[in-house]
């Protein structure tokens, strides 16, 4: 068995504690795989799923936050139940909500770099509201135009259709998600850690 | 739900690196193609895979009852048109064979999870990805198998507890903030602690991993692997 005779290189402090949380964030967007709420105009119901998206954004920050979407992915894709549905391996990536789950940590790159703007993270909720909403609007952006255009070209649809199917049935539920994240920010009940 | 099942068949004896080429291969080839020919062919191949894996179809099939739903939407909305014929056949149909082959690519990811545990795939991970980001990647996928069902168990005591208290009486709204805020600080209270733990162990960069070998079964299944990936360009 080969085993490794180096000295052992620790792993520093603010990397542990932020890898932590991005590591439970990552299986908290998985546990809530199982609260759902009933869509009237689609037969998919809605999931917080996207609401942690956001968080991971805004409390983790442009490089934690996308870091903790690649565990997420990672670990659907070996098989763990994470995605919706308690769905797992690695046909959910190329299914046809594959292109939602692709764009999860772009977004989450985005809501941090311009709610953090840059890599120090300081605390969301003292960050201008309008800026808040704008970055939760750009990443609502990036999930449903990275979703619809993958569904479009892998199931032959028009754009029209894709948008019908796969986008417009769930926007009111995501202006909720936006609305429940700025209110989690607002609250000052979670802190970013600070390096 | 689909999870890891013990078993003795030849897809559990191969090494987690050639099933997951193997899967690769086969969702490049099925992503290229559309053609009745080639979706044959696919459903041969897929049907082959799920045998060796043992993978029973019907439980598999429900287990992605959610994809089918979209999957079996997809026609019909690429059907519809305003106005006369009203239903395009022609439309359809291709949008049909489109969301087929998806059906293959997830019947075949389905024999890698029913035939290989977790903490092979994170050896799998490790060993493949070079350095500290396959490091990172392979204890997150350890810690989030370990946590998955303790956060489960977490928003579960929260929302009994709200119900408890009238709480699922009120708006979504209200219910959504309440159940994230309280999900998030718990995970992240649980965090901070392993966290904590992680470095009072010596959480390093360079741990002893598991051993991984690849068998003499392995080469023929990789070489498939790479024939289906070169497949995608015939």
């Amino acid at each position: 068995m080969a085993t490794e005779r180096n000295s052992v290189d620790l792993v520093d402090g603010d990397v542990v504690r932020q890898f932590a949380r991005a590591a439970m964030l990552a299986a908290l967007i998985g546990a809530s795989v199982f609260v759902t709420i009933p869509n009237p105009f689609s037969p998919a119901p809605i999931t917080l799923q996207v609401l942690f998206v956001f968080l991971a954004g805004l409390v983790l920050g442009p490089v934690w936050g996308p870091i903790s979407l690649l565990l997420y992915l990672t670990a659907g894709a070996v098989g763990i139940p994470v995605f919706s549905g308690f769905e797992a391996g690695i046909g959910p990536l190329f299914g046809a909500t594959g292109g939602y789950l692709w764009s999860y940590p772009i977004a989450a790159a985005v809501i941090g770099l311009v709610v953090h703007r840059g890599t120090d993270l300081r605390d969301p909720a003292a960050v201008a509201l309008p800026i808040v909403v704008g970055a939760l609007v750009a990443g609502t952006i990036i999930i449903y135009g990275m979703g619809t255009a993958y569904a479009a070209w892998l199931l032959e649809l028009a754009a029209w259709e894709a948008i019908a199917g796969f986008a417009l049935p769930f926007i009111p539920g995501e202006i909720l998600k936006m609305v429940a994240a700025i209110v989690i920010v607002r609250s000052g009940r979670i802190e970013p850690v600070q390096s | 739900m689909l999870t890891y099942n013990p078993d003795d068949t030849l897809a559990h004896r191969l090494d987690p690196r050639s099933k997951l080429a193997v899967q690769l291969g086969f969702a490049a080839t099925a992503l290229a193609h559309t053609s009745v020919r080639a979706l044959l062919a696919l459903s041969v191949v897929t049907a082959f895979v799920l045998l060796i894996a043992r993978v029973p179809p019907l439980e598999t099939l429900y287990a992605y009852r959610f994809a089918l739903v979209f999957l079996a939407l997809a026609p019909l909305l690429a059907g519809l048109t305003l106005g006369s014929p009203w239903f395009d056949l022609a439309d359809a149909g291709a949008s049909g064979r489109a969301s087929y082959r998806v059906l293959l690519i997830l019947l075949v990811s389905a024999a890698y999870v029913r035939s290989t545990p977790v903490r092979a795939s994170r050896a799998a991970i490790q060993r493949t990805i070079p350095g500290k980001p396959g490091q990172l990647l392979g204890i997150g996928v350890a810690l989030i198998f370990r946590f998955l069902p303790v956060l489960q168990a977490d928003l579960r005591t929260i929302r009994d507890a709200m119900a408890a208290r009238l709480g699922d009486e009120r708006g979504v709204l209200d219910r959504a903030s309440t159940l994230g805020l309280l999900g998030l600080t718990r995970a992240f209270d649980r965090a901070d602690r392993l966290a904590l733990a992680m470095q009072a162990r010596c959480f390093a960069w360079n741990p002893t991993l598991p051993a991984l070998a690849f068998s003499r079964t392995d080469y023929p299944v990789l070489v498939a692997a790479v024939v289906l990936a070169l497949t995608a360009f015939v």
